[in-house]
């Protein structure tokens, strides 16, 4: 699931970046340190994998009112929990 | 043969109970033991860890776990072992295991590790406290897990971390945070004893495959690598321990 924010465009800067990537993972509702952080011409890109879709959407919540002039697209997926359809044979 | 479940950074907390359960009820069938790579918990609180109790515990085969960095954030780890240890969950810090898994003895030594980096673009001790403080940690537990695995009078090693031994299984991370994600001392650890496979997590950005300087598999079981509940592998004899402790100096003697 996608969410954008869109206002008056400053163009992201390195600090910015470094700014989000510590918010995900020192904010004690996220606490992920696994997601990336990456800039696409005006806008950046949140993307990584978690384990409930509950922690997605707080990401993107919390994103979003703390840089509410920032183009931010999340694109966080929920990591499976399926059981393993093969085994690695190791001889 | 022996059959080893294994899965990592499972970050346990409310919103995930039941999530791995209907893949762990099948457990029984498909592995002797499962080992859990560390970062059990989201912060490392000790409701987390009767989360990670709930879902973990109790599953018809052996569960034995290392502890990994966000199980230590809120220092509150003496409680977050007691809530694991009551649903039956072993956790290994610098120590180890033997079960007997249909007459092969199958030894885990186990130990969260730590940082420093890989041979050649390395942490050393030496300069600030702090500094000297940071290796120094990884060198003790790298030690202990040294230790670990020399010391088990067993058929088949495994050594279980959360930081990774080295950086093959690291692929896809950025390089510089390697020294973040762990460090050649823990490989050099695993490489003293004949250890059939080393398992860790950690590395969520990382990739599945890799193996130390002394030829021994490594396996980066982080859930968001393996994109599972958990990875099985199947290890066939002869294996490289058989019946064997082995010294400090890394020979092999009789027992
Ligand atoms: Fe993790
Ligand atoms: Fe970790």
């Amino acid at each position: 699931m996608n969410g954008r924010a869109q206002g008056d465009t400053e163009p992201p800067d390195d600090y910015l970046e470094a700014a989000i990537q510590r918010l995900l993972t020192e904010h004690n509702a996220i606490a992920e340190q696994g997601l990336t952080v990456t800039r696409r011409d005006h806008s950046l890109v949140v993307c990584g994998e978690v384990e409930s879709a509950q922690r997605r959407e707080e990401i993107l919540r919390l994103v979003l009112e703390r840089f509410p002039n920032l183009p931010v697209t999340v694109d966080i997926g929920l990591i499976r929990t399926e059981a393993p359809s093969t085994v690695e044979e190791l001889r | 043969m022996i059959r080893i479940a294994a899965v990592g950074d499972v970050h346990m907390d409310r919103d995930v109970l039941g999530r791995f359960r209907p893949a762990l009820e099948e457990l029984p069938d498909r592995a002797d033991v499962l080992l859990l790579a560390g970062d059990l918990t989201r912060h490392g609180t000790e409701e987390e860890a009767r989360c990670v109790a709930t879902e973990f515990g109790n599953l018809g085969v052996p569960v034995v776990a290392v502890l990994g960095n966000h199980d230590h954030h809120r220092d509150e780890v003496p409680q977050v072992i007691r809530a694991l240890e009551t649903a039956g969950i072993v956790v290994l810090e610098g120590t180890n295991l033997v079960l007997d898994c249909g007459g092969v003895r199958l030894g885990v030594a186990g130990a969260k590790g730590f940082g420093g980096g890989f041979a050649g673009r390395c942490a050393s001790e030496f300069g600030e406290p702090e500094m000297k403080a940071f290796i120094r940690t990884t060198q003790a537990i790298a030690d202990q897990l040294g230790e670990a695995l020399r010391e088990m009078d067993c058929d088949v090693r495994v050594a279980l971390t959360h930081y990774a031994p080295v950086p093959d299984t690291l692929a896809g991370e950025p390089l510089e945070i390697y020294p973040f994600l762990g460090s050649y001392l823990l490989g050099q650890a695993i490489d003293s004893a004949p250890t059939e496979l080393a398992l860790h997590g950690h590395a969520h950005a990382g990739s599945e495959r890799g193996s130390t300087p002394g030829g021994v598999r490594v396996r980066n079981v982080a859930h968001p690598v393996i994109k599972q509940a958990y990875s099985v592998f199947h290890l066939y004899p002869p294996y490289a321990g058989t019946g064997a402790r082995v010294s400090a100096a890394g020979e092999t003697g009789s027992s």
